[in-house]
């Protein structure tokens, strides 16, 4: 897109130096017993982790923008500020419109209740009101395709069908903002198909979608722009094509550095 | 407070959907299903009016209702605690994957019992039924008593869910404080049974208030003074004011801690 585009386009994720810092605690005393015996021992058993060290970027409408790293990076993290539930612990950010997460599908699923109330329960949870649910009972069931399952609690779903209700669900309430953490990797091929159809018919439509993955050629095919981070640093934020090339050469790279590779005996 | 009132607005039909939901899975396998909601106090008070009348008989007239008059506010009470007090640990999984106010899970199990608690009058109706027990035109007053009791529960309810992920031995720590102000609250006995030295003391409890309400109310047909009714209420909203204050203190972190 122009630059002229860019900025008439709306933001709709803002990071301003986005520090998130969690306290790893050794062995935090979870009991009783455990806290009489930290007070004895007086050691500070926590250290403090940076997940994210100072992260700033915008997203606006209609991008699809790919956030690649190795693992621990970062990246999932970035994804649950987004979400809110995370509160950044400095730094800024800036939401605006509804967010959807493909995170964990199902997440929320009571295995107790039947598909239909699970629908109910779920949209609530992400923040339907009932009437919206209801107007989009259909098209979820029509995607789900549960057939008579839909009555029956989850717990005796397979795990294809409890996958594909999830994903009715967090794309039926039709967000903004989409995020997607590795899920096209499960189902059978295809739900992924139709996974891949909906998120393309999303991207199509002018919304915005954060996609995270280790999957090169899904994000090369859906994203046209990508961040690269590694150790809580955003190391490239440009097309696509270039930041993927750049992360596989320095994955290469990383790997180049394993002793085995310059431990070749010499003559 | 403000706040709360908009965050339960807002959530309301979330609130309800999740309170209902708990209903609907404990009675959910069993074949008599919700019947179970009136079965069990129905039981219950015919076990306690058997005792009470042929067994062990206690000098006060038509003791199965002075002590069932009390005893169905205070079971609301701690059923409510034991169930808010997991609230926020058993939906951690969900925490950590979607934004939702947290609020929503002690009230939601504060609101389960409430249910509960209003379905186990029916029964208390048919007792008195039984009894020839008269109606006094005090029933109208249990608002006052039932706002108090249910203020302080949700209060308590905050409290102890926020605590509890912090801090995992509360849930065992609740069950002996439950049981011990069980026995220091007046349920099986009314603060007249106390001697007159100790009665202050028994003051200090916050739940005798409403609890003396629905007896006077149910049992005695008679009202409480003013300022029985003013210390119910200001510790119903007091306990609601600070065990909200404290829960929305560390809700941001509740996620970290799960």
């Amino acid at each position: 897109m122009s630059d002229f585009d860019k900025v008439r386009r709306i933001e709709r994720i803002c990071f301003q130096d986005v520090v998130q810092r969690f306290r790893l605690i050794q062995e935090r005393p979870d009991t009783l017993r455990e806290a009489f015996a930290h007070l004895f021992r007086k050691q500070t058993s926590y250290h403090d982790f940076e997940a994210l060290k100072g992260i700033s970027f915008i997203i606006r409408e209609g991008e699809a923008v790919a956030i690649v790293g190795r693992n621990g990076s970062g990246k999932s993290t970035i994804l649950k500020i987004i979400a809110g539930v995370y509160r950044p612990t400095a730094g800024q950010v800036r939401i605006s419109g509804q967010v959807g997460a493909l995170i964990e599908l199902g997440a929320g699923f009571h295995p107790d209740l039947t598909g239909r109330e699970n629908i109910v329960l779920n949209g609530l949870l992400l923040g339907l009101s009932k009437r919206e649910i209801h107007a989009r009972e259909q098209k979820i069931l029509d995607f789900a395709e549960l057939g008579d399952f839909i009555d029956s609690p989850v717990k005796q779903y397979s795990s294809g069908m409890f996958m594909r209700l999830g994903f009715a669900v967090a794309t039926e309430i039709d967000p903004d903002i989409l995020l997607i953490d590795e899920i096209l990797a499960v189902g059978d091929e295809t739900f992924q198909r139709k996974c891949a159809e909906r998120i393309e018919d999303f991207r199509r439509r002018g919304k915005t979608i954060v996609f995270v993955s280790h999957n090169l050629v899904a994000v090369r095919q859906i994203c046209h722009r990508a961040l690269m981070i590694d150790s809580g640093l955003l190391f490239a934020d440009g097309p696509v094509d270039e930041v993927v090339s750049d992360y596989e050469q320095r994955m290469q790279g990383s790997f180049e550095q394993r002793p085995h590779a310059s431990a070749v005996p010499s003559a | 407070m403000l706040q709360l009132i908009r965050e339960i607005r807002k959530n309301r039909e979330l609130i309800w959907a999740l309170a209902l939901k708990e209903l609907h899975v404990r009675y959910k396998r069993s074949a008599l299903g919700f019947l179970w909601a009136l079965l069990n106090p129905l039981l219950m008070m015919i076990i306690l009016t058997m005792v009470f009348s042929t067994v062990m008989r206690v000098p006060v007239h038509n003791y199965p209702i002075f002590l069932i008059s009390t005893l169905l506010p205070w079971t609301f009470f701690s059923q409510s605690l034991a169930y808010s007090v997991e609230s926020i640990v058993s939906n951690g999984d969900l925490l950590k994957k979607v934004y939702v106010a947290k609020s929503v899970f002690p009230i939601a199990a504060v609101i389960s019992n409430l249910i509960n608690f209003l379905l186990s009058m029916i029964p208390l109706v048919l007792l008195l039924v039984v009894f020839r027990f008269p109606f006094h035109r005090t029933w109208f007053y249990l608002l006052v008593p039932f706002v108090s009791l249910l203020l302080f529960t949700l209060g308590c309810g905050f409290f102890f869910a926020m605590v509890n992920v912090f801090f995992r031995d509360m849930s065992h720590i609740l069950q002996i404080v439950l049981q011990a102000w069980f026995y220091f609250s007046p349920v099986i006995y009314s603060l007249d049974f106390v001697p007159a030295r100790y009665r202050p003391l028994f003051r200090l409890n916050p739940l005798a208030y409403p609890l003396n309400g629905f007896r006077l109310a149910i049992y005695y047909g008679q009202l409480p003074t003013w300022q029985s009714m003013a210390m119910s209420l200001a510790c119903g909203f007091g306990a609601l004011i600070i065990g909200y204050k404290l829960f929305q203190r560390s809700e941001d972190n509740l996620v970290f801690y799960v």
